[in-house]
């Protein structure tokens, strides 16, 4: 009790100025991950990051990136010519779902009964965020049991005052939790 | 003689199951004590019969017995030993044998350890329930997944082998023996849970009695799916590790609920509470065990109306449904005493982070289950087809996992019950140093893009934040500051921030071409200098393997290679990878033309921090082997949650959730 009361008084700076530097100074680096300069990406690049999201239209499952499959190798081919003539992620990939079906993209579009896929993880994490809350207000609500000084005196007899403050130990963190 | 052993071995199984389950449950129900200390006779002998049939089937493999069905199919005189045995767990009807002995393992181990408490209701409900598996998988060995059909092989018979790409790395040994011990291990935590719901003693006591049996089922499936993933990257060949396949997502998924459980019972141990849900956790860890070997041996991935046709997949889906129908029916009847007195006073304490922890492993779980179904439901609905692949599941569970490595930052330092603003500013305020510190590192070696770097950033928050732990536990009690519970977990929570920064690197940064080059020829990419030398062919029993030799940065010459297996005609490559602690390169040969003066066309893959994904899955398995040590005894004395005010508060707290 006695350390949590001495940050109390220090002031509002040295309580909250460390973490003011770390916020500031994690937002400078994350601006410089974001629009810092990078290497384009080569055209090498993003035919493999294409072919990573068309499925291989002969094997189970695997992308024609990973495949070894002649279809997947003829893809690829495919793909590098289309990213040479200098059609978009989007234009190639809507090429295979016209010509193989909505299937061979991995995926799914947001259309149809496949909205499905993409809301109800999200309703699902809501739900349960929701759930949280209402049973942390619930708890809230319920009435505390006060501990009579009869309690007290027990406690205080089972407990031997110098075992309370540890200076290893000042916030009571025990020894293993 | 090995057809007739092992069908013994089967029948001797089922039948001590059978014979079992009706004395102990006799036993139990007409309260004969007696009755139900036979259970360790049974457990002995349903390990005993589990272990013939699986050395009857090594006998018939070593042997070459082609008279049995399994090794025609799977076996051959030219496969190497190392692979040859494990073509035990290579297909469907071996892999439920290798279950059934593990499933005797953890039997007899549960009895033994519970000797003393044989006659005691929840152990005899214990071993019940755990013999009515038993008698689930044994029926599978006799029924749709009989290992011991007879075949009539013609003379000089000799069978195709196991699938080229089992025999193609040692991995393939060890692999799912773990992945299976630790799949078979939450059967003795799920069998407690059971015994508590339908003995009514649904306080503690079961959960303290299965802690360390859940720890170390837990720790096996962690190495199984570390190793599983290593095979992948190491054999398949496609400069990968995880696909999000359906079979991984299978053991991936009981994983999820598996880590959520470890977690959520800490609470209940500590405050009672979160009774219904722990229960709900466990059966959910076990029926998923069940879901993904039923989701990976039925075929209905291939259609939906595959599946019908194989007697395995309607067996397990409806075990499958059985448990998960007995555990609601358990749970509503014992609804009234599982209700929990206590309440959690604030968001902001160990217990709250443990529910959030809980609601994000759920929905984490939730993902990946609706991810890997979902090509089914829509089949289903409108007989559509779509695919659900790596860049869902990617960009699904990437917000997930930030926000749980964020949680690991927050949540080790947390006191119980209450804690203040004040009291994390100060605790955290190192641990927030080394995360912003890696992300400033990362920005300076030249990491870019806003997700990886706030991994990186989260990741040094959430091992920093560890490493106090660790400081502190070792300062006061020395080297036993990391044994424990506690402690070990910490260590756990160390090899999870090594995976998730491995992982966020080498997704993000993963550069991957095609070469296809001349003996001499060299190629630049992303750094590396790649020279083709030529080719080097080599006969061995099983296969012709044909290396392409290239040297990376003047080192090696490393050989990736196409293997032409001698049975079939399958030709499957095997990679070969150069490792460092900063970078993989990867090599898969794609094509070898013949006679156009050797080309050949390689794939590239050069990926960071691969390494550390398998440095954090051994860290992981150390710091759970600490965890399962005995800790330091807590004084009952020795105060663990937040001093509370003595004071009456004003107004009701943490009415801010």
């Amino acid at each position: 009790m006695s350390s949590t009361s001495a940050f109390a008084k220090r002031s509002p700076l040295r309580r909250w100025g460390p973490w003011v530097a770390v916020v500031v100074v994690a937002v400078a680096a994350l601006s410089v991950a974001v629009f810092g300069t990078r290497s384009a990406p080569t055209a090498q690049d993003r035919v493999s990051s294409i072919s990573r999201t068309v499925k291989c239209p002969v094997c189970s499952g695997e992308s024609v990136a990973e495949s070894n499959a002649p279809a997947s190798q003829e893809i690829r081919r495919q793909i590098a010519e289309q990213v040479q003539q200098g059609q978009t992620d989007d234009e190639i990939r809507s090429f295979y779902a016209a010509k193989y079906g909505q299937a061979i993209l991995l995926t799914p579009s947001a259309a149809g009964v496949n909205v499905l896929v993409w809301i109800l993880p999200i309703v699902a994490l809501a739900v349960g965020i929701a759930a949280l809350v209402i049973v942390f207000r619930r708890w809230a609500s319920m009435p505390q049991e006060r501990a009579t000084d009869e309690d007290r005196e027990l406690v205080e007899s089972a407990l031997h005052p110098d075992e309370l403050t540890d200076e290893n130990d000042p916030h009571g963190e025990g020894a293993s939790r | 003689m090995n057809l007739a052993l092992g069908r013994a071995g089967v029948t001797l199984g089922l039948a001590a199951a059978i014979l079992g389950a009706v004395t102990v449950g006799y036993g139990l129900i007409r309260h004969r004590p007696e009755l139900v200390r036979l259970s360790r006779w049974y457990a002995g002998l349903v390990f005993l019969g589990g272990f013939i049939a699986a050395f009857a089937m090594e006998r018939a493999l070593i042997t070459r017995d082609f008279t049995v069905k399994y090794v025609a199919d799977n076996g051959s005189t030219k496969t190497p030993a190392l692979y040859n045995f494990a073509t035990l767990w290579g297909a469907l009807e071996g892999s439920i044998i290798l279950w059934a002995l593990i499933l005797g393992g953890y039997l007899v181990a549960v009895v033994l350890k519970f000797r003393k408490r044989l006659a005691d209701p929840l152990v005899g409900w214990a071993v019940f329930t755990m013999l009515l598996v038993c008698i689930f998988f044994f029926w599978m060995l006799v029924g749709p997944a009989n290992p011991f059909k007879s075949f009539s092989p013609p003379v000089g018979f000799d069978g195709p082998g196991p699938n080229p790409l089992l025999q193609n790395h040692p991995l393939m040994a060890f692999h799912p023996p773990m992945l299976y011990l630790g799949y078979v291990g939450f059967t003795v935590p799920f069998a407690f849970a059971i015994a508590a719901l339908i003995t009514g003693r649904v306080g503690e006591g079961w959960l303290l009695a299965t802690r360390r049996w859940t720890l170390i089922a837990w720790g096996f499936l962690t190495v199984g799916i570390i190793l599983g993933s290593w095979w992948s990257y190491e054999v398949l060949g496609w400069g990968g590790y995880w696909a999000w396949d359906p079979v991984e997502n299978a053991s991936f998924l009981p994983w999820l609920t598996g880590t959520a459980y470890l977690h959520s019972v800490l609470v209940q141990e500590r405050r009672g509470m979160l009774r219904v849900w722990n229960i709900s956790l466990l059966c959910a860890t076990f029926a998923l065990t069940i879901l993904g070997t039923f989701i990976t041996r039925s075929g209905v991935l291939e259609s939906v109306h595959a599946f019908t046709t194989s007697g395995v997949g309607v067996a397990l889906i409806s075990f499958f449904a059985l448990i998960v129908l007995s555990t609601v029916v358990l749970i509503g009847w014992r609804g009234d005493r599982l209700r929990s007195p206590g309440r959690i006073d604030s968001p902001l304490s160990r217990e709250g982070a443990f529910l959030a922890n809980n609601v994000l492993f759920a929905a984490f779980a939730f993902v990946i289950l609706l991810g890997t179904l979902f090509p089914l439901i829509v089949e289903a609905i409108n007989n559509d087809r779509v695919s659900v692949g790596v860049p869902y599941f990617n960009r699904m569970t990437m917000p997930i996992g930030l926000t749980l490595l964020f949680l690991m930052a927050i949540a080790p330092v947390l006191p119980w019950r209450k804690a203040s603003g004040e009291l994390l500013r100060h605790r955290l305020i190192w641990p927030a140093w080394i995360g912003v510190g890696s992300m400033i590192f990362a920005v300076v070696v030249g990491a870019r893009g806003f997700a990886p770097v706030l991994a990186f950033g989260l990741g040094g928050f959430a091992a920093g934040s560890a490493g106090r732990q660790l400081v502190l536990a070792t300062r006061r009690q020395g080297w036993r500051g990391l044994v424990g519970r506690a402690n070990g977990g910490m260590i756990v929570h160390l090899g999870v921030v090594i995976i998730a920064v491995a992982f966020a690197a080498s997704s993000s940064y993963v550069r991957q071409a095609e070469f296809t080059l001349t003996p001499g020829q060299s190629a630049q990419f992303a750094g590396h200098t790649l020279v083709y030398e030529g080719q080097n062919i080599k006969q061995e029993s099983a296969k012709i393997v044909d290396q392409v030799l290239i040297r990376i940065d003047g080192t090696g010459p490393w050989a990736p290679s196409l293997n032409k297996f001698a049975n079939g005609n399958q030709t499957i490559g095997t990679p070969s990878v150069r490792s460092t602690f900063t970078d993989d390169v990867a090599l898969s040969v794609i094509d070898i033309k013949d006679g156009e003066n050797g080309s050949v066309t390689i794939r590239v893959t050069v990926q960071p921090l691969i390494i550390w994904l398998w440095i954090g899955g051994a860290v992981m398995a150390f710091g759970t082997l600490l965890a399962v040590f005995p800790g330091r005894r807590r004084n009952p004395l020795d105060a663990v949650s937040a001093p509370v005010s003595v004071e009456p508060p004003k107004e009701p707290t943490g009415a801010t959730a």
